[in-house]
């Protein structure tokens, strides 16, 4: 059997969003614009990664900076760092910590989703050879990456993972599996180049960048969805998952 | 209709000293088995880093083994990586010779290009450009078999003249096939004329269509070898128990077992766009047969399986669609004992071989 994660849910109670429930309703957010990279890791993942996932082989994480010029709650956008996983046999991004642009995006994806969301500064530029994007938060910077040489490619050699969150609701620390759906419009591929990464400022202070992978950006008419499954955290998820709807 | 075997060789965790050691001597166990029994071939693939999915870098020394303690099966070495940073084609061609001599010219060759990230940034090799390396060495390999001297300058490598020694047992040389994971490569073994070498475990009316077409393309291929192997083969999972129930329980329990290993396993398409890999391939499928709606009674069609009545209706099928071959896995992480194997495969050469045309005819 597949080696497991390690958390001690214990060590990060604290930390966890509590949301109101389970019967969040679903966001449209049209023209998304998303840069994401992905990176392999060192060892010594596992202890952020709940004992119902598997690590990837190889450890990777991705690094996901979305721009969401329409939403309920306005224009925001959303970083997120992501542990890739293994939910049984389905990847998934195990989301360690997010920042989303307005306090109240932050409030909403915690209280509705379960994303580890604070407020925070997110820049995007694009230029002729580079998209860049960089994540301030009080005032110190903890993110900056770009993806390199951008160069265009079909939306279907895209594939975007879905996330999974960990938040307190109902009484009870649960994974809450975020399955967005994705339209795409424009797409680009290109090198992946991360210049800083505060790794303790995203909770992932074992997570030591090895080799990039790679860097893409799209255009895409995307959601947060309603809520369709939960896990327990603890046990692996072929037992522990529940179905909401 | 032919029957192989198709060996990964999976360890299951936790390893120890003796894990890996216990699992190649059963294998070599089964094979000497199954050359007993009339089967007609063993495969084994070429994977690296694969934890507990695979535990096989180096296929032509476990296959030259299966030669020294078998008589007749045929030894299939592949999937051999062509891609150069796996592996040199002067190597891959020495390789083989070596093989085909040790086992008295009984090998076959699996060509292919890697499907894993895992495996392709292991070894710093681009996935952009490894079916372009592929087509290089697939047209290369036949000649350095069959010239006297063989210089060549090609896109990923180069040489001066030389002598490729020792030449191939096997004249003019040995069958060649491609690996055939996504929907499309089975047209490019075609137009090479080389033999499609199933890897997927898909039902009956895709494949039957896929088969087809394949047909048809290689009557038009322009062969990149001596002659054309218009074969097709197909892997399958195989536990046969006279009760049917128990057989089909087990076997599941085997084939989920392998599926949740592969799912763990990084495809090239889960984070690195491109081109050269424009579909799900054999991972993703793989996932999607143990957990999508597939998974259901149905994902039984075709899957050997089950008494052997059961597993004789699926074969025939197989046959009917215009399978040639059919090469089983019958183990993964050593979740059946290997008595059980061994079981397994004699009541399978004792009840469903005569009742198709097995190669013990």
């Amino acid at each position: 059997m597949p080696i497991f994660g390690e958390l001690e849910l214990g060590t990060i109670a604290g930390e966890l969003p509590q949301m109101r429930h389970l019967d969040t309703e679903a966001w449209e957010l049209p023209k998304a614009e998303i840069l994401q990279l992905a990176c392999e890791i060192a060892d010594g993942s596992r202890v952020l990664l709940p004992r119902a996932l598997h690590p990837a082989i190889p450890e990777y994480v991705t690094f996901v900076v979305t721009r969401y010029p329409e939403s309920p709650v306005g224009p925001f956008d959303l970083a997120q760092v992501r542990l890739m996983a293994r939910a049984g046999v389905h990847p998934r991004g195990y989301v360690l910590s997010a920042v989303a642009s307005t306090a109240t995006a932050a409030a909403e994806l915690r209280e509705r989703w379960g994303f580890p969301a604070t407020p925070g500064e997110i820049t995007v530029r694009r230029y002729h050879d580079r998209v860049a994007a960089s994540v301030r938060r009080d005032g110190a910077m903890i993110l900056e990456m770009a993806l390199i040489d951008p160069e265009i490619v079909s939306g279907s050699d895209l594939q975007y993972i879905h996330g999974v969150t960990l938040a307190r609701v109902d009484g009870a620390t649960q994974l809450i599996q975020v399955d967005a759906h994705y339209t795409l419009h424009k797409a680009a591929r290109g090198r992946a180049h991360v210049s800083r990464f505060e790794a303790e400022a995203w909770h992932a202070a074992p997570i030591k960048l090895s080799m990039p992978i790679s860097a893409s950006t799209s255009t895409s008419d995307t959601d947060l969805p309603r809520i369709r499954f939960v896990m327990d955290p603890e046990i692996p998820v072929v037992r522990g998952t529940r179905k909401v709807r | 209709m032919k029957f192989g075997l198709f060996y990964e060789l999976s360890v299951p965790r936790p390893w120890t000293r003796e894990s890996e050691r216990t699992v190649y001597d059963n294998a070599l166990e089964q094979v000497k088995l199954a050359d007993e029994l009339g089967f007609d071939q063993v495969w084994a693939v070429e994977h690296h880093f694969l934890e507990e999915y695979s535990h096989c870098p180096a296929p032509e020394l476990f296959l030259t083994a299966c030669a020294m303690v078998t008589k007749k099966i045929r030894v299939g070495f592949g999937i051999v990586v062509c891609v150069p940073e796996f592996n040199h084609p002067i190597k891959i061609a020495e390789r083989t010779a070596v093989l085909d001599i040790l086992s008295g010219g009984r090998v076959e060759v699996g060509t292919g290009r890697s499907a894993t990230w895992t495996e392709l940034a292991g070894f710093n090799a681009s996935p952009d450009i490894t079916k372009k390396s592929w087509d290089e060495f697939v047209r290369c390999l036949p000649r350095m078999w069959t010239s006297d001297k063989f210089e060549f300058e090609g896109e990923f490598w180069s040489m001066p003249r030389r002598t490729i020694l020792p030449k191939v047992y096997q004249r003019p040389h040995p069958p060649m096939w491609v690996a055939v994971t996504s929907p499309g490569t089975e047209l490019d073994a075609a137009d090479r004329g080389l033999g499609s070498l199933g890897l997927t475990f898909g039902q009956f009316a895709e494949q039957e269509k896929r088969i087809a077409e394949y047909r048809r393309r290689i009557q038009l291929c322009e062969p990149v070898g001596e002659f054309v192997n218009d074969q097709v083969s197909t892997v399958n999972f195989l536990y046969c128990h006279e009760d049917d129930a128990v057989g089909l329980k087990t076997g599941r329990q085997m084939a989920n077992h392998f599926n949740y290993l592969a799912a763990q396993l990084m495809s090239v398409r889960e984070t690195y766009p491109s081109k050269s890999y424009p579909s799900l391939g054999l991972l993703p499928q793989l996932r999607r047969q143990a957990t999508g709606p597939e998974s259901s009674e149905q994902a039984g069609e075709g899957l050997c399986l089950g008494g052997p009545e059961r597993i004789t209706r699926a074969l025939k099928r197989w046959e009917a669609c215009g399978v040639d071959r059919v090469n089983f896995l019958i183990n993964t992480a050593e979740t059946i004992p290997q008595a059980d194997v061994l079981a397994s495969l004699r009541l399978f050469g004792k009840e469903v071989m005569p009742a198709l045309n097995g190669s013990k005819s």
